[in-house]
């Protein structure tokens, strides 16, 4: 590395000198000196680099693939498609990411600003417990809810007995396989998104807003309305963002309950080998996810906000008098279809379940795999966010935050996206790794590499440079530094993503499914098909078991916001 | 053998229209305080940073106790400079004890004798154990220091290490650095953009502006006989006014008339000139030829600031600013006299 520099220095400065007897040409020497400028005059080490640009490319991959696929497909097909599936898919996936995602911002900005702002009786529980459906995967939700309201479930069996209801209302009218019945699930399991985000902000919101309007002559409501609500207008904004995104790739609640939008299409097609249409439908959806991302830049860009620092005073907390009655009914409906339903279902056949003999050695063996495949990612994860994160903060240039922003790609990229992109990347030119285990990682890695990267760079951007530079100082070269300064001080943030890794793989559904080998069942598939299979004995004790996995690093993501 | 020295450095960053220093050249003896003096963007840091191998000069070489580390040709990289240095945020490790940061990098057999030595030099025995966010600023510089002298470096650099502490403690570090560094006999430079800690710490003092050197001298010397008007306003409070030369190698004329040094001035007679006169030049007694008014007084303490509104020679209003004794009771609108005492007059060239 050092006699690398020592040829830079040499090369820049017969450069300065107005290039001459020196034996390098003249292009040579243009580049080397563009090569310092992108760097700002510091370029990083080769091997930190070749890490870094690696990491970018596996994360480009499937969506340069899936791009290159759909349009080599065929104008013909392509034809087919808008004018047949395309325009239907288009409204079931819009028209249930807009209705989701008002949902749950409203339930979301109401929740919080109950739990934060008002004297509701036991306000910790609520401010804790509001968060759990978060632990919950929506396809977990999912089975619970056609457990309880399903076709041949309980409420159907109570009202099929009770001859007044069934006088009055008819036969049994809900149907959760039905765009309500989706639209209900996803808000029910995304809202704490928008929760979260929004209690953060409104804890740190500034009194001095509020009073000020009060001494303007304003009351509670129109407090609320025009300070509180647009004060809070950028953190609705970024968890409406993050529930549409969520709403657009999940694929298990959607193909649970039959509801048919893009990421349940693509999966399907594939499934029928028909890849080429898979790709098309794959690039429209990327597409959107773009046009979504773009709102969302452009909105931001338009609404700065800024709270003015400094005379920061506990919040006021506000009395419900006689709206205590009713906050607390909705507090508790809203828990009641997030949190009780769906855990008491699942440990009520849980409980039959093991009586039944269901934690026999298949489903330790689901449990081993969902274990080995979660772990290996996760330290892959916190392996490859390192170099990234590492270039970004130390290395500033274009190329390191090129690589940055590949790496935050798989957080808009759809499952089902980046398993089709891998399905045809492995069958054309590694099929000795096809539909192995391996492939399954990889296909993992690209999408919950971001969640590492973010805990990452936050740990990293708290370590001042004249760190690394006190340690280059007393003699270490930068490779030593990385090791005995920076990734013992980054290690919290390290592991904090790993954590959130780990529990994102145990949860993950499309991904396995398309990609893994024959026989290589993890828990999330065997919910998927237990349940499928309307065998909910079997399904319960996995789902549980998601659950339960899935609260640890939760604690974490309440303790950060 | 000169403990550093730089030729003709020069750096331009990126994007940027003006060189952050331009052409520097300095040479420090072995053993000796100098200070960096200057504005913020005066150039000192980078040039700190360019010693320290941080930045990598444009242009020039850099030399420290006889090794080349930065010439056309030549590359060597922080780690191997044989550089210590303390940061204005002391950059101690989070994760390592006072032992361990002192040490770090430290692999000699020696190694603990020389941390318990070093340790002891700058009063820290008994806090080894403890981590930075356990200590004090005071203690966290202490550290910071011992850190950079730990490995006997050939150079020692500091950049603004006083700007995070409070004045108290300020002014006692100053004093306790300039024992630390005198005792371990390592060359120091320090950037600064405090006159007060440059005067109290330093051998001689490097003024720079625009990345160019102002002057460089003893502290007294940079104090009392500024070379321009940039280094007699930085250092110090002063009044400066034009003027010409008058006949004689001793005087010059200004609005206040004609002023007579001590010392011939050096310069060729009607040359267009500035004059600093120090606000302790300026006496207000009974005889002096100045006839003004108070405009303006401010206790400090040890005196008290006073602002003399003078009506000068060609009519123009003139503010000088002057020191009154604190037991002294003058009045805002008071009529005064100053007298010119000539013994801190400098004159300067007015192109320098």
């Amino acid at each position: 590395m050092c006699k690398k520099r020592k040829n830079t220095t040499k090369l820049n400065n017969a450069y300065f000198r107005g290039v001459g007897k020196q034996a390098f040409p003249t292009t040579l020497l243009s580049f080397q000196k563009k090569w310092l400028d992108t760097w700002r005059g510091n370029p990083p080490g080769p091997i930190l680099l070749i890490f870094g640009l690696i990491t970018g490319i596996i994360m480009s991959i499937p969506i340069v693939y899936v791009i290159w696929r759909s349009l080599s497909a065929g104008a013909e097909r392509w034809i087919r498609l808008l004018d047949t599936r395309i325009p239907q898919l288009l409204w079931n996936t819009l028209s249930l990411a807009a209705a989701v995602t008002i949902c749950a911002v409203v339930i979301g900005i109401s929740l919080a600003w109950i739990v934060i702002r008002t004297d509701i009786p036991g306000k910790k529980f609520w401010q804790w417990i509001l968060a759990l459906p978060l632990a919950i995967p929506p396809y977990v939700g999912a089975v619970t809810y056609i457990i309880v309201f399903g076709r041949s479930g309980w409420t159907r069996d109570l009202w099929l007995n009770s001859p007044w209801l069934t006088s009055t209302f008819g036969i049994y009218p809900i149907n959760v396989y039905s765009f309500w019945g989706v639209f209900l699930i996803l808000s029910m399991f995304t809202y704490p998104y928008v929760y979260l985000i929004a209690s953060a902000a409104l804890r740190k919101m500034n009194n001095n807003f509020e009073e000020a309007a009060r001494s303007l002559g304003m009351n509670t409501s129109q407090i609320f309305w025009r300070v509180t609500l647009s004060l809070l207008r950028p953190a609705i904004g970024a968890g409406a963002i993050l529930v549409s995104l969520y709403v657009m790739s999940d694929f298990g609640a959607v193909a649970m309950l039959r509801y048919v939008t893009f990421t349940a299409a693509i999966y399907f097609q594939r499934a029928g080998f028909d890849t080429a249409s898979a790709a098309i439908l794959s690039l429209v959806l990327i597409l959107l996810t773009i046009i979504i991302l773009w709102i969302e830049s452009v909105s931001r860009r338009k609404n700065k906000y800024f709270q003015t620092a400094g005379t920061h005073r506990e919040l006021e907390i506000l009395p419900l008098g006689k709206w205590k009655v009713p906050a607390l009914l909705y507090v508790s409906i809203i828990f009641l279809f997030s949190v009780l339903l769906p855990i008491s279902v699942l440990a009520y056949w849980s409980n039959i379940g093991i009586r039944m003999g269901a934690l026999d050695s298949r489903f330790f063996g689901f449990a081993l795999n969902s274990l080995k495949i979660s772990t290996l990612t996760s330290l892959l994860c916190m392996l490859f966010a390192l170099p990234v994160v590492y270039l970004k903060n130390r290395y500033p240039s274009i190329i390191s935050s090129a690589i940055d922003r590949l790496a935050y790609a798989g957080y808009a990229l759809p499952g089902v996206i980046a398993a089709l992109g891998f399905i045809f990347i492995f069958n054309n030119h590694l099929p000795a790794l096809y539909r192995t285990f391996y492939m399954i990682v990889l296909a993992f890695i690209v999408r919950f590499l971001p969640q590492a990267v973010q805990t990452s760079e936050a740990s990293i951007s708290l370590i001042s440079p004249r760190i690394d530079e006190a340690a280059r100082s007393l003699g270490c070269p930068p490779w030593k530094v990385l090791l005995k300064v920076i990734i013992p001080n980054m290690l919290p943030g390290i592991l904090a993503g790993g954590a959130l890794v780990f529990v994102s793989s145990i949860k993950e559904l499309p991904v396995t499914l398309m990609l893994r080998p024959p026989g290589f069942d993890t828990l999330a598939v065997r919910v998927y098909f237990e349940a499928h299979e309307a065998v909910y004995h079997l399904a319960a004790p996995a789902a549980l078991l998601i659950i339960i996995a899935s609260i640890i690093p939760l604690r974490y993501m309440l303790s950060k916001y | 053998m000169h403990a550093i020295e730089l030729k003709t450095i020069t750096k331009k960053y990126p994007g940027a229209e003006k060189a952050a220093v331009s052409n520097l050249c300095l040479t420090v003896e072995k053993g000796e305080i100098v200070t960096l003096l200057g504005p913020s963007g005066c150039g000192k840091s980078t040039t700190l940073r360019m010693i320290a191998g941080f930045k990598k000069a444009d242009k020039g070489s850099i030399t420290l106790a006889g090794n080349i580390m930065s010439s056309s040709n030549t590359w060597i990289p922080p780690e191997r400079r044989g550089v210590g240095m303390v940061f204005q945020d002391y950059a101690l490790f989070p994760h390592l004890n006072v032992f361990n940061n002192v040490g770090f990098g430290y692999k000699d057999r020696d190694r603990k004798e020389r941390i318990a030595e070093i340790i002891e030099l700058v009063n820290l025995k008994g806090y080894e154990k403890r981590y930075p966010h356990q200590l004090s600023g005071g203690q966290q510089q202490r550290v910071a220091l011992a850190r950079a002298l730990a490995r006997k470096p050939v150079v020692i650099l500091l950049d603004e290490p006083f700007s995070s502490l409070d004045a108290d403690l300020r002014n006692h570090m100053r004093l306790e650095v300039k024992r630390i560094i005198k005792e371990s006999g390592a060359t120091a430079i320090f950037v600064s953009h405090d006159q007060k800690d440059a005067l109290a710490i330093s051998d001689s003092i490097v003024v720079m502006n625009h990345g160019i050197i102002q002057q460089k001298g003893t502290p007294q010397e940079i104090y009392q006989y500024p070379r321009n008007k940039f280094v007699a306003t930085f250092v110090g409070q002063t009044n400066i006014l034009k003027g010409k030369t008058g006949e004689d190698k001793y005087s010059v004329i200004t609005a206040l008339g004609a002023i007579r040094r001590t010392q011939p001035h050096g310069l060729k007679p009607g040359e267009e000139v500035y004059v600093s006169i120090r606000p302790d030049s300026l006496e207000v007694n009974h005889e002096g030829q100045i006839k003004g008014y108070i405009k303006e007084l401010t206790y400090t303490g040890q005196s008290i600031d006073a602002v003399v509104e003078v009506i000068a020679d060609d009519n123009t209003k003139l503010h000088l600013l002057t020191h009154i004794h604190p037991q002294e009771h003058k009045k805002v609108g008071e009529p005064v006299r100053l007298e010119i005492i000539p013994h801190f007059i400098s004159v300067m060239p007015s192109c320098a």
